[in-house]
């Protein structure tokens, strides 16, 4: 009947090849030749501008990360890579501030929402909210920063309502402050991403433990603080990764609504990749900003390890 | 020693209604439950027993009536200041927490140095048997472990009462039985009010000094355990505790508290009127327990009175046999109890047998 071990190991991997293969052909395969053309260089250090010329032969070098650390012109550095690093280096700061401030901003504001949804939503009307905490998946990302742009640009939607009230008397134009906008419209964008894990995790809390901290001398304060909150940090973990790691990389963002003169991480790639055609240059931003990225998130789920899993 | 009527009340239940939306959950409890008395809560599920425990902890508000603790009316006094603790049904281990910080999860606003604390923990750790285990993870006890670990959490914190929601009820049977005893010695030993929510007659029987039988909303009976299992008030609680047999009766006559009765099978009998629980206007019924009935072998002689019978079903327990027996020629069938003790052979069906039987264990329900 094919219960034996060996039939179902063979089971399994007949299973698990479809996706298995699909993986491994569009994301290993891609990232494989991704880390290896950030080590790619041609003779003369020329630029690698693919597909290669007759008679190009690329060779092994680290010279694409050395200019990463180009602080001062010197022999190897010149000016140009001077100001390429530091600009490199301001891209990747801005993008790691701007997801730290979007994933506190989204976080913040979706655990409240999930709490709600959990605790004081009708479990029969449960799915409704879901559903409806979806909507702003409905249409088009583009579409959605385009109508930011009219909200929060020059006498913008803000301003009209500030103005009205008689709170402001010049139009504040929020759009010029390019990372205010780009946090506050990628907040939105997350804000159901995190929503749904952390609803995950109130979910499971069983509700007996809540009277069980009041019936030992708690407040609901004080429960939801030493009980509710600790048994949901597994999905406020998995919140705070699902939108920090995309938001590093975002792209079309600070393109539409900082008008690329904020740029972040991704666009820098954008440009070595496309607009000049250096894809060695490119591919060695990618790895580096994949690596701090995985550093940060490592970090980050270490600190919070006692939540995850290993329950004492 | 002190019998539980001369201590104190420390719970008092006036009039109590409580209504989800239309449903009347419980339907005007009166009683009282006195300081240091094992009480129970027993009924069958739905007839509000955990409802009215839950009023006594806090988490359920009352529609009308009072509830007082310690001569308190509890009318909006939350939770978390009432002096009761609960042991709940699922036990409610704090699941991120190792077993020290469980049963130290009270003790945060308690002025002790954190080595008193500490101690203090480990002492009720000891009372319930789990010296040691402090370190351990929550998640990684069994369901007896949990449950020891539930009332440690719960008796650290000194409460008056302690309220226990079918605490036993996850168990199997040999660590129920051990958990009764274990319990009893425990309420012994700390000397509180312990009342217990449980569906099992048998539970009650065994650890109650007082038990309330609930039906539907309303306490049916409230008494010691052997008044309830004696002198049941109705044939729903006879029904309810143990197993009763029913017999259909005539009453003949009444007078001077002595009531005559025909009872089918049995014959004519007279009942001491003054011990049977109040007239209901139900059809009337004779109700006997089955160790109260005894089959008589061979040179044994009853010492009241005796009838014939005919076996219809022998049921085999080990220690017991339980006999289904057509009393007299008629169609009433009894059950009655044997011990099988040596010289007690196990009868067959179909033999003709004499029943041995007293009057003064006869239940009069009318």
């Amino acid at each position: 009947m094919g219960n034996t071990p060996s039939a179902e190991a063979k089971a399994g991997w007949t299973l698990v090849s479809p996706p298995a293969i699909y993986v491994l052909l569009m994301l290993a395969a891609p990232l494989l030749l991704v880390f290896g053309l950030s080590f790619a260089g041609l003779e003369g250090g020329a630029k690698v501008s693919l597909p290669l010329q007759e008679g190009q032969d690329l060779h092994f070098t680290l010279s694409n990360y050395a200019k990463l650390f180009c602080w001062s012109a010197s022999d190897t550095c010149s000016s140009t890579d001077v100001r390429m690093a530091q600009a490199t280096a301001t891209a990747m700061g801005r993008s790691l501030l701007v997801a730290a401030l979007v994933t506190l901003t989204t976080v913040l504001l979706a655990y409240p929402v999930a709490y709600y949804v959990s605790f004081h939503v009708h479990p029969s009307k449960k799915s409704l909210w879901l559903f409806l905490i979806t909507i702003p998946f409905w249409t088009s990302y583009v579409i959605r920063v385009a109508l930011w742009r009219t909200i929060l640009g020059y006498d913008g939607a803000v301003d009209a309502a500030l103005g009205a009230v008689g709170i402001i008397d010049q139009p504040l134009n929020l759009l010029q402050y390019g990372t205010l906008a780009i946090v506050i419209t990628l907040s939105h964008a997350y804000a159901p991403f995190a929503v749904l894990p952390i609803f995950v995790s109130l979910e499971k809390v069983d509700r007996s433990l809540l009277e069980a901290g009041q019936d030992l001398g708690e407040s609901r304060w004080t429960t939801f603080l030493r009980v509710t909150l600790p048994l949901s940090m597994a999905g406020v973990v998995a919140a705070v990764l699902i939108v920090f790691i995309p938001t590093v990389g975002d792209y079309v963002t600070p393109e539409l609504i900082g008008s690329g003169k904020v740029p972040m991480i991704a666009n820098f790639i954008e440009t070595q990749m496309w607009k000049l055609r250096n894809q060695a240059m490119g591919s060695t931003l990618a790895v580096s900003s994949m690596l701090i990225v995985a550093v940060v998130a490592t970090l980050f789920v270490l600190a919070n390890r006692r939540f995850l899993g290993g329950r004492k | 020693m002190t019998t539980p009527e001369e201590k104190p009340v420390m719970i008092e239940f006036r009039d109590v209604h409580k209504y989800y939306g239309d449903y009347h959950a419980l339907r005007g409890i009166n009683g009282t439950i006195r300081a240091g008395e094992f009480f129970s809560l027993l009924g069958p599920s739905g007839c509000g027993k955990t409802t009215l425990l839950r009023t006594i902890a806090g988490f359920e508000d009352i529609s009308s009536g009072a509830v007082l603790i310690d001569g308190k009316s509890m009318q909006g006094v939350p939770a978390n200041v009432r002096p009761t603790n609960m042991v709940f049904q699922s036990y409610a281990i704090f699941p991120h927490m190792s077993v020290a910080e469980n049963v130290g999860f009270g003790l945060r606003k308690d002025p002790r140095s954190k080595p008193e604390k500490a101690k203090a923990v480990e002492e009720a750790l000891e009372m319930v048997g789990l010296k040691g285990y402090g370190g351990r993870a929550a998640h990684a006890l069994s369901g007896g472990q949990r449950q020891r670990v539930a009332l440690a959490r719960a008796l650290i914190l000194k409460p008056k009462v302690l309220l226990l929601d079918e605490p036993l009820s996850a168990l199997d049977k040999k660590m129920r039985e051990h958990m009764q005893v274990e319990l009893i010695k425990l309420q012994r030993q700390v000397g509180i009010t312990f009342i217990l929510v449980t569906h099992d007659q048998e539970e009650a029987l065994v650890m109650s000094d007082r038990i309330a039988v609930m039906f539907e909303g309303e306490i049916a009976q409230l008494a010691d355990p052997e008044t309830l299992y004696r002198r049941p008030n109705s044939k729903k609680v006879a029904d309810f505790i143990g197993t009763m047999n029913f017999v259909p009766c005539e009453i003949l006559s009444e007078a001077g508290g002595k009531v005559e009765v025909e009872a089918k099978g049995l014959g004519r009998v007279t009942l001491d009127g003054t011990q049977a629980p109040p007239a209901r206007g139900e059809t009337p019924v004779v109700g006997l327990r089955p160790e109260t009935l005894t089959l008589l072998y061979d040179g044994q002689q009853a010492s009241d009175r005796a009838t014939e019978g005919v076996v219809d079903e022998v049921i085999y327990f080990g220690d017991m046999t339980y006999y289904d027996v057509y009393l007299g020629g008629t169609d009433v069938e009894v059950r009655l109890s044997m011990r099988n003790v040596p010289g007690r052979p196990i009868l067959d069906v179909g033999s003709k047998v004499q029943v041995a039987w007293s009057p003064d264990a006869l239940v009069l329900f009318r």
